[in-house]
């Protein structure tokens, strides 16, 4: 990358179904504010906002356009971008291009969704090309569900597993105050026993529709160590895309189609020298919509061998006191405000690094952090962070 | 625009929401590549593909360009086997909002993906609904519809695969 | 309602012909709740004062586009204002409230530093002009919506 970028201002608000109590434009300005108060800026300091959201999961179009008053864009350049799933990742990489491309100093991206204002399932399905859409009518949990068989057919892996992964995302949920869904669960038991939504996938194994809303604020090299006294350095990016419906499959395990992890990881591993990940990088935070895509990003991410997962979870190895922990903060199984959702991941790892990820913090020293976005046809955004340069 | 002001009051203060429905008309074109796809599957009840000159794979839904070698696909059609194996399944327990039809669905047929016995990956309902016979690897042909004035809705004239063997 | 293909004429193209029905809900939050209960319950319309500028904002609204200030001084305005401009639409769509011919106006109401939109009614669309004085007139029954206020009349 041309100039270093660091993360200087965080801010989330709180994440719940619903949130009568704010209009869309309100809530995003309780992250804005956060962030802000994180950085002890004012929004005059802040030359540019970029915004991420999916605007039909909430009937209402061009969201940015009514709420420049609130997230402090008013007479300022920046815009939104909607990439699907991997919508918060965009507006990060987006952020964080106009800063390492030396345009600005100090940049705000934010990501938002309220869900309570619409159904995303239906805006899912709606997505898709109309004449094959009876065959995707399912939205997003009829992949994961496809995927979750193919996984346990494949892999040795089973529902157990998946099970013992949710229970790891509520025990990290629980500790953490912004999480939407803090269940308390104390076995796995409780997770086998929820319901179908789309077999073989259950209620418990899949995110909720969570309203929330995150902020970061980044800053060039030269701002940012004024700034912030623990700023986090957002090292290095990659982007990758993928043919949307002939991807068919997330995960596909035949290997006939591209994986934009692979792609994308092996790139940033690459150009970091990273040889083997769970030794060279601290923790991840990475956008696992279901148990069982924990499971497979594992693999994916190369954090295990092919088909070895399981194992991972089996040992303990992804819990928070594990050697490699994996979204201690609950992930995306226990909050979900999907143009959010990415932004909270790379602010999740960041706080880890930071020190400041309170009951949730990990307990081991985190110097390295990866934080990915999955989305629509399986596209990847994935961001290493780290504490010093 | 239905319109409807939806007043809540619980303990706290009362808050207004507004629902409505949000119901957009559109028209879309499949092209000439996939129309050449409904063109065969209502005269001659067939599936086709496009075949990429350099790297021979083959695209359903069809294609312009190569996905991989990013090249001009040209005109070389084929001809999809109607049978193949079940790769992946899954069936809807919920019902969810069909946005197309505006209302709660819960299709009772299985959504599957099918490996046809070319390698090509195509995706269709089952006409098995006992989830306890469905297998990854179980023998699938496809069943048209039958009447030519039905058909004419693209994949959609294949009403499901059907369990051969 | 079902979807229909068809085969364009002399083309190989087909047309599918498809609907999209999201349910949405709009919510209006805490601020933008009062100002529906206001004008359904005391038919009263109400805006916000920012502190710092004395800008006055109707509809209410929670924060001020100049000052980045939160905002929560509620003032009562007068049901009576100014024409800053309209437009007569007389082509009925299924997205609007009432049928055309609809005059839509923008008007500053009495101690407003903002502009209000809504419809005008009880008037002939050749006798509008700039700067007319309007009044509003509300619906009897009013349900916590925009469209409790029925329209705005010429004053007499």
């Amino acid at each position: 990358m041309a100039n270093r970028v660091a993360i200087v201002g965080i801010g989330q608000t709180y994440h719940t179904s619903k949130r009568d109590d704010v209009s869309q434009p309100e809530m995003v300005a309780e992250a804005v504010r956060s962030a802000l108060a994180d950085a002890q800026l004012s929004i005059k300091d802040i030359e540019s906002v970029f915004t991420g959201n999916m605007e039909t999961f909430e009937g209402i179009f061009l969201p940015d356009h009514g709420m420049a008053a609130e997230i402090g864009a008013l007479g300022k350049p920046g815009f939104k971008v909607n990439t699907g799933g991997t919508t918060g990742g965009s507006v990060v990489a987006e952020g964080l291009y106009m800063v390492s491309s030396g345009l600005y100093d100090l940049v705000m991206v934010i990501g938002f969704e309220k869900q309570d204002c619409g159904d995303t399932t239906a805006a899912i399905t709606a997505a898709a090309v109309p004449v094959w859409a009876k065959g995707a009518a399912t939205g997003a949990i009829g992949e994961f569900a496809k995927q979750a068989l193919s996984y346990m057919e494949t892999t040795g892996g089973t529902e157990e597993h998946a099970a013992m992964v949710r229970v790891k995302a509520d025990k990290g949920a629980c500790r953490n105050p912004y999480a939407h869904l803090r269940l308390g669960l104390k076995s796995i038991d409780e997770v086998l026993q929820s319901p179908y939504l789309v077999w073989p996938l259950r209620l418990l194994d899949f995110c909720p529709q969570s309203c929330g809303a995150c902020a970061l604020i980044l800053a060039s090299e030269k701002k940012a160590k004024k700034i912030h006294k623990k700023p986090v350095w957002l090292v290095d990016v990659e982007v990758v895309h993928q043919e949307p419906f002939r991807a068919g499959v997330f995960g596909d395990p035949t290997g006939k189609e591209t994986y934009t992890q692979h792609v994308a990881c092996e790139k940033i591993y690459k150009r970091n020298s990273i040889t083997d990940v769970r030794k060279q990088v601290d923790m991840a935070e990475i956008y696992e919509p279901s148990n069982w895509e924990e499971l497979n990003l594992y693999e994916h991410l190369h954090f295990c061998k092919k088909g070895e997962s399981w194992k991972l979870i089996e040992k303990g190895i992804t819990e928070i006191e594990g050697e490699f922990p994996v979204n201690p903060s609950g992930g995306v199984i226990s909050t979900n405000p999907i143009g959010a959702t990415p932004v909270i991941r790379v602010a999740e790892a960041a706080l880890q690094i930071r020190g400041d990820a309170g009951e949730h913090q990990v307990t081991r020293d985190i110097k390295t952090a990866i934080a990915t976005a999955l989305g629509g046809p399986n596209w990847t955004v994935m961001f290493l962070l780290k504490r010093s340069l | 625009m239905a319109k409807e002001s939806a007043k809540k009051k619980a303990e706290g203060p009362e808050y207004i929401r507004i629902k409505y429905n949000a119901h957009r008309p559109y028209d879309w074109s499949t092209g000439k590549y996939l129309g050449k796809v409904y063109a065969e599957a209502k005269e001659n009840k067939k599936l086709v593909g496009n075949r990429c000159p350099q790297c021979k794979d083959i695209w359903l839904p069809p294609t312009p360009v190569c996905p991989k070698c990013k090249i001009d696909m040209g005109w070389d059609w084929v001809e999809l086997p109607q049978t193949g194996t079940l790769y992946q399944y899954t069936y809807l327990v919920y019902p969810l909002w069909d946005p197309h039809y505006g209302e709660k669905w819960a299709n009772p047929f299985p959504s599957a993906v099918i490996l046809l016995d070319n390698g090509v990956f195509y995706r269709h309902w089952l006409e098995e609904t006992d989830k306890e016979k469905l297998k990854a690897g179980m023998r699938l042909e496809a069943v048209w519809k039958e009447d030519y004035d039905e058909r004419g809705q693209g994949v959609q004239d294949i009403l499901y695969f059907r369990t051969i063997e | 309602m079902a979807t229909v293909t068809e085969k364009l004429e002399g083309m190989d193209v087909w047309l599918y012909h498809g609907q999209i029905y999201i349910p949405n809900t709009f919510s209006a939050g805490a601020v933008g709740s009062r100002f529906l209960i206001e004008l359904r319950d005391k038919k009263r319309i109400m805006g916000m004062r920012c502190p710092t500028c004395n800008r006055v904002y109707v509809p209410a609204r929670s924060i001020c586009k100049d000052c980045f200030k939160q905002l929560d001084e509620w003032v009562e305005l007068s049901d009576k204002g100014t024409v800053l401009t309209y437009a007569t639409d007389y082509e009925t769509k299924s997205i609007q409230p009432t049928g055309a011919p609809i005059v839509y106006g923008i008007i500053q109401l009495d101690g407003a530093d903002t502009g209000f939109v809504h419809m005008l009614g009880e008037v002939d669309p050749e006798h509008l002009r700039v700067g007319m004085r309007v009044q509003a007139v509300l619906q009897k029954e009013r349900e916590g919506s925009i469209l409790d206020i029925k329209y705005f009349k010429p004053l007499a």
